[in-house]
């Protein structure tokens, strides 16, 4: 019995731990946010937020360039996530349910792009886009994050359109459904949570990329937030305060989002590798 | 590969061919016509740049005048690796990520293993631990940085009063503790994924299976052999790919924590790849890096691959 009791507290111990752990980092990005410069460099820190400073989110966003950089990740993250699922449905959709020529080689090529650094694809696509005029414009960072999200997009769809029984298909063709408005009226709202998922994927992979963002974008207005907020590691001449502010309100929405779809990011993400 | 695609693509929009009812599957062209815009963005984005970028690891050409560039053959390949600098690279990146692979899914398989017993607020515990995972790498970087700070950082102040503190506090500044300090980062933002993975890999572990087993007198890592991990072994397998895939191709978390330093103690192959291309200015070594990181990770891919085959072959169970 006593043993027993051990094992509960511990377990309780170890959790707590864990969960401190996991969530340390970002707390401490919100109290040094919300610290005065006296507790920020204090012998002894302050390890709770003070509630006091809530005005430098509003500071963070009012003065300075942040709420641009957000605006334009907003932008970003919004075509590429429009562009990549719109894309990804139709392309999930062949995959799941036709056979044709060619099959197994774009399956390939989509788990290949898996691999692919894009610090090693930066060199071609900048040559691309300088050609195509499509650097320094918000528009190249859709269509470059587009093709690289597009993949895991399309996968995680395949997944989810495998779980549908075909006889719902059948029967609409019966009725002399196209395969278009079949995908559409059929298909479509059958997978309505793993489209949100892919949505939240997408959405994010634009919203934090950065390798393309620095390298494609020289004008300062055209900066989305992950650009922005990189270029605060070692530049001493912004309060850390703002930089922890601004960071918070990059990451919030990021994780928030995250824990609502996580189920089927999680699953989706596993399948799309393991069928492959 | 993709080209092979393309040729088909084109041939739908073929005009003339009158219209007729759809068959149960439409024409044998329906669906390249699905696939087709995605095939074609794929091919623009990532398969021609690709192409391109093979072509470059056996040029020389400059990042400053790019479009000269000259046919060396294999120079590149055998400047590198005749380079102990990069040997030292190949060294880092495979320390690197085998510590990433063995680290994020042991601590996963703990988390999992802890998370997956009944409790009140497990709900909670198991959303809490992923934030990490949902955290994007730039804020990550930052956070880690200051945290790591050598004058206010909260990590030199605990260390320091526990007796433990680095001379100077400059962990990110220390060839020793750099590399270590820029891992436990990146397995702080790794770990949840494991351990979600994991936790519903958990869920189809047979119960009765387990209480057997204890009821037969198994003692609990006896259980945890012959039951558990048979169930979890081929999700173990499947994140161990992942991790050796998305660790071979790492950069922010790295490039903003430390650039590869100091002196290259960080510096994995797309961080040496990176500062080729845009500090040394030469892409035709940077293209050639990049090459020696994807053909390890298509060894790594068919490596797993053929042992997954073996395994299934092997032993049925």
């Amino acid at each position: 019995m006593r043993r027993f009791r051990f094992g509960v507290t511990a377990r309780i111990v170890a959790v707590l731990v864990v969960l401190g752990v996991a969530v340390f980092p970002l707390y401490w990005m919100f109290v040094t946010a919300l610290s005065s410069n006296s507790d920020l460099f204090a012998d002894q820190p302050r390890l709770t937020p003070d509630l006091g400073q809530f005005g430098v989110f509003v500071d963070a966003l009012a003065e300075g360039k942040a709420a641009g950089w957000l605006l334009n990740s907003l932008i970003i993250a919004v075509g590429t996530m429009v562009l990549s699922v719109g894309l990804g449905i139709p392309l999930g959709y062949a995959l799941s349910r036709f056979s044709f020529w060619g099959k197994a080689v774009l399956t390939v090529v989509l788990l290949f792009t898996q691999m692919l650094p894009e610090a090693l694809m930066v060199v071609p696509l900048f040559a691309l886009f300088r050609r195509f005029e499509l650097l320094d414009s918000l528009t190249g960072l859709v269509l470059v994050n587009s093709a690289f999200v597009l993949p895991i997009v399309a996968l995680i769809l395949k997944g989810a359109i495998d779980g549908i029984p075909k006889e719902l298909e059948e029967a609409a063709r019966a009725d002399g459904a196209r395969p278009f408005t079949t995908l559409t009226r059929i298909n479509v709202p059958l997978i309505a949570p793993s489209i949100a998922a892919t949505a939240v994927i997408a959405f994010f992979h634009a919203w934090n990329e950065y390798v393309f963002a620095v390298t494609f974008i020289f004008n300062p207005d055209l900066q989305p937030a992950s650009v922005g907020i990189a270029n605060f590691i070692g530049e001493l001449g912004t309060p850390i305060q703002t930089v922890m502010a601004v960071a918070f309100l990059f990451t919030l929405p990021a994780v928030a989002f995250y824990l609502l779809v996580q189920k089927y990011v999680v699953s989706g993400m596993t399948a799309g590798a393991v069928k492959g | 590969m993709t080209v092979v695609e393309q040729t088909g693509a084109p041939k739908t929009t073929t005009p003339g061919r009158p219209r007729r009812r759809p068959s149960p599957l439409g024409s044998k062209w329906t669906p390249y016509l699905f696939l087709a815009p995605a095939a074609l963005f794929i091919l623009v984005f990532q398969a021609v740049p690709l192409v391109q970028e093979v072509y470059l690891s056996f040029t020389r050409t400059r990042l400053l005048n790019p479009t000269r560039s000259e046919w060396v053959g294999l120079d590149n390949f055998n400047r590198i690796f005749g380079d102990p600098e990069f040997h030292r690279t190949l060294l880092i990146t495979f320390v690197y990520v085998i510590t990433c692979v063995i680290v994020a899914i042991g601590a996963g398989l703990a988390v999992a293993l802890l998370l997956n017993k009944k409790f009140r607020g497990r709900g909670m515990a198991r959303a809490l631990v992923t934030v990490p995972w949902a955290a994007p790498g730039i804020a990550v970087a930052l956070i880690a940085t200051w945290m790591l700070n050598a004058q206010y950082g909260i990590v030199n102040r605990v260390l320091d009063a526990v007796g433990l503190g680095v001379p100077g506090g400059a962990i990110l500044d220390s060839s020793r503790y750099a590399l270590p300090a820029v891992l436990a980062t990146t397995i702080w933002q790794l770990f949840p994924f494991t351990s979600v993975v994991l936790l519903s890999a958990l869920q189809s572990v047979p119960q009765d299976l387990n209480e057997a087993a204890t009821v037969d007198g198994a003692g609990r890592w006896a259980t945890f052999r012959a039951v558990t991990w048979q169930v979890i072994k081929p999700t173990v397998g499947l994140l161990a790919l992942l991790m050796t895939i998305w660790s071979l191709r790492r950069f922010e978390l790295i490039w903003l924590m430390t650039k590869g330093g100091p002196v290259g103690a960080t510096e994995t192959l797309v961080i040496d790849l990176y500062s080729q291309a845009f500090d040394s200015k030469e892409l035709g070594s940077a293209a050639a890096i990049g090459m020696v990181g994807v053909v390890i990770s298509l060894i790594v891919i068919i490596g797993s691959r053929l042992v997954a085959r073996a395994v299934e072959k092997g032993d049925v169970r």
